[in-house]
């Protein structure tokens, strides 16, 4: 079953003759539980795409649909709360907030959906027992190792059960004994919730982790499939 | 969310940035609190000096020229006796003072001045004016009912005359009909206000006195000292119905100085509050949208996570609002120990325009005036945060967080 539908996606930035075309009519489907990559070197519009998939963009054209959601005509509001809802961001620097605790970090997109407190800690503290981080849930980011950090970025991004995880290079900071470790604790949440997941990687051990690869090149899709 | 917690280790982790947000605020606010101190205690000497120089509640003749009641030869109201003798019946009434204010020529041997007088009752008329008359008397008692009646006037003048206490002196005066008075008086004493019109020019003599120049004994004015001075205005409405042909003024009613000295004062430390707070204001945007725009990547996560940016922006003014806290906290200590410290000091303000003498500098501590300023820096902080952060929250995620 479908989970996101992307039909002809562009997105150009500037206008005239200034004017860079970052994505030029990307199309594809990404099916519910599904853990898809999308590869391509630098410049080829992965951030683009990712961008656009999580909302935290708006293709120039081109149709985006999210479980029957015409997502792409929502206004800024309506996609930020579908963003606080529905979709969940692992981010290459994990982008923890410095001053919250790690707890305070994983509970975050849930008490921003207003789940009551007792429950919040009740999900949480399971979460972090999964991640192997309840003895540190006290703790601030930056008395974090970065593999730590980046298990602290996971697990908000699924604490909510998203329907979409964006992940934009979830392993680029981390070695690669964190860099598995990251993507088994996806793997394992992504199992659990079935949330779907949209990788952008360069990392070959991250992209055979995954179901289904589409590849990027100068803003169009290159692979087999396209 | 313990969003205060969480904004109270913002301020921690951004301790540097905020301590010089804090350090302007604080020095702004102190600047702001030692002037408006001193304002406070000028406009209340000012106060002081036209309460006790005029009385707080004042009754002329209804025919008296309001503005300048009781000026020189208006001795326009009679039968004050009887009303005297009911006010010093009332329990609101500390005492009342009758003034006979008059002119005329005023010679010691070849010596001769001009001057404003006043009749006065010597056994009240120099318990009212406190610091702001100072005398020197040389006789006792004063301005007596002797054979030969008394004069007390300012140093300029027995200066001017070459007069010293003891020596006989001619007052010359002229009435209403063109009569003429004169009388000998003995030099009793001095009196030393810093104002050189009243040192050069002014003296006092007995009621009496004024009744044997005039062949009257009509005055100028009865002046009202109460128990309590800011019952002023409530009982001179009181009074007015008893009096039908007599005029009741409160005292700043004619209080020119006064009133044009606060009315200038309110101006110039009103466009100096205005010009602080505005640097205040500019100072502190600028720190705020500097620091704002460094946690841009923060902003742009918060934003990515689906936080509405009411909701950022309000942890941004809340951020505001405890530096805000902190920073008046320091400048209300800052204020309070310096203005200690220049009330101790015994500082000097050189002679303002028309004085002969400087005045002591004085801050007032009024906690209300602390608390108002305060409050008007807290909002300013917020409201910086609130513009720096709103501008904060319309930067595109997508280049904040690449």
């Amino acid at each position: 079953m479908s989970r996101a539908t992307l039909h002809a996606i562009a997105r150009h930035y500037g206008s005239g003759r200034q004017q860079i075309t970052a994505l030029d009519s990307v199309s594809f489907e990404l099916a519910s539980g599904e853990f898809l990559a999308v590869v391509g070197p630098s410049g080829s519009g992965k951030s683009s795409l990712l961008n656009i998939c999580g909302l935290i963009d708006s293709p120039s054209s081109g149709r985006y649909q999210l479980d029957d959601v015409a997502v792409d005509r929502l206004n800024p509001q309506q996609r930020c709360t579908y963003r606080r809802r529905h979709i969940g961001f692992v981010f290459q620097r994990h982008q923890l907030i410095p001053a919250m605790t790690v707890f305070e970090n994983i509970a975050y997109p849930l008490y921003l959906n207003g789940m009551a407190t007792a429950q919040i800690r009740a999900e949480v503290n399971a979460l972090l027992e999964k991640i192997g981080l309840t003895q540190r849930h006290r703790h601030l980011p930056r008395q974090l190792s970065g593999g730590e950090r980046q298990r602290v970025g996971i697990a908000r991004a699924l604490i909510k059960k998203p329907k979409l995880v964006i992940a934009d290079e979830p392993s680029a900071s981390l070695d690669h004994q964190h860099a598995y470790a990251s993507l088994q604790l996806m793997r394992e949440l992504n199992r659990e919730h079935g949330a779907s997941f949209l990788i952008a990687s360069h990392d070959a051990f991250v992209i055979e982790q995954c179901d289904r690869k589409i590849s990027l090149f100068d803003g169009r899709r290159v692979d087999s499939d396209a | 969310m313990h969003s205060l917690l969480i904004a109270l280790r913002n301020i921690a982790r951004n301790a540097g940035r905020v301590f010089s947000t804090v350090l302007i605020i604080a020095v702004g606010l102190t600047a702001l609190l030692l002037g408006g101190g001193f304002m406070l205690s000028t406009y209340d000497s000012l106060q002081e000096i036209a309460m006790r120089q005029q009385g707080h509640v004042i009754v002329i003749a209804a025919g008296a020229h309001p503005a300048a009641g009781g000026s020189h030869q208006q001795l326009t109201l009679s039968h004050w006796q009887a009303l005297r003798e009911q006010l010093q019946n009332d329990p609101q009434v500390l005492r009342s003072l009758p003034r006979a204010s008059f002119e005329g020529l005023i010679s010691h041997g070849d010596n001769s001045a001009a001057f404003f007088g006043t009749g006065v009752d010597p056994q009240v008329e120099f318990k009212v004016h406190g610091p702001f008359l100072r005398t020197t008397g040389v006789l006792d008692p004063w301005l007596g009912e002797d054979d030969i009646p008394d004069v007390v006037m300012g140093t300029r003048l027995a200066e001017t005359l070459a007069a010293q206490a003891g020596d006989l002196l001619t007052l010359q005066t002229l009435g209403k009909g063109g009569q003429r008075g004169e009388v000998v008086v003995q030099l009793a004493g001095l009196y030393h206000t810093g104002n050189p019109q009243v040192d050069n020019h002014t003296l006092m003599v007995n009621l009496s006195t004024v009744a044997t120049l005039f062949g009257s004994d009509n005055i100028s004015q009865l002046a009202i000292y109460l128990e309590q001075p800011d019952q002023a205005l409530a009982f001179k409405q009181q009074l007015q119905p008893q009096l039908t042909d007599a005029l009741v003024q409160s005292w700043h009613q004619r209080a020119e100085l006064y009133n044009k000295v606060k009315s200038q004062y309110d101006r110039i430390f009103g466009v100096m509050g205005i010009i602080i707070l505005v640097v205040v204001f500019l100072a502190i945007s600028n720190t705020i949208s500097l620091a704002i725009h460094q946690r841009r990547e923060e902003i742009a996560t918060l934003s990515a996570l689906g936080t509405p940016p009411w909701r950022i922006i309000a942890n941004f003014a809340l951020e505001a609002c405890l530096i805000g806290i902190l920073a008046t906290s320091l400048g209300m200590a800052l204020a309070y120990g310096a203005t200690h410290a220049i009330n101790l000091a015994h500082l000097m303000m050189p002679a303002p325009p028309g004085r002969t003498e400087g005045y002591p500098i004085y801050v007032y501590l009024s906690w209300p005036h602390y608390l108002a300023t305060s409050a008007v820096l807290i909002a300013i902080v917020v409201l910086a945060s609130l513009v720096a952060s709103y501008q904060a929250v319309k930067v595109k995620m997508t280049e904040a967080l690449s």
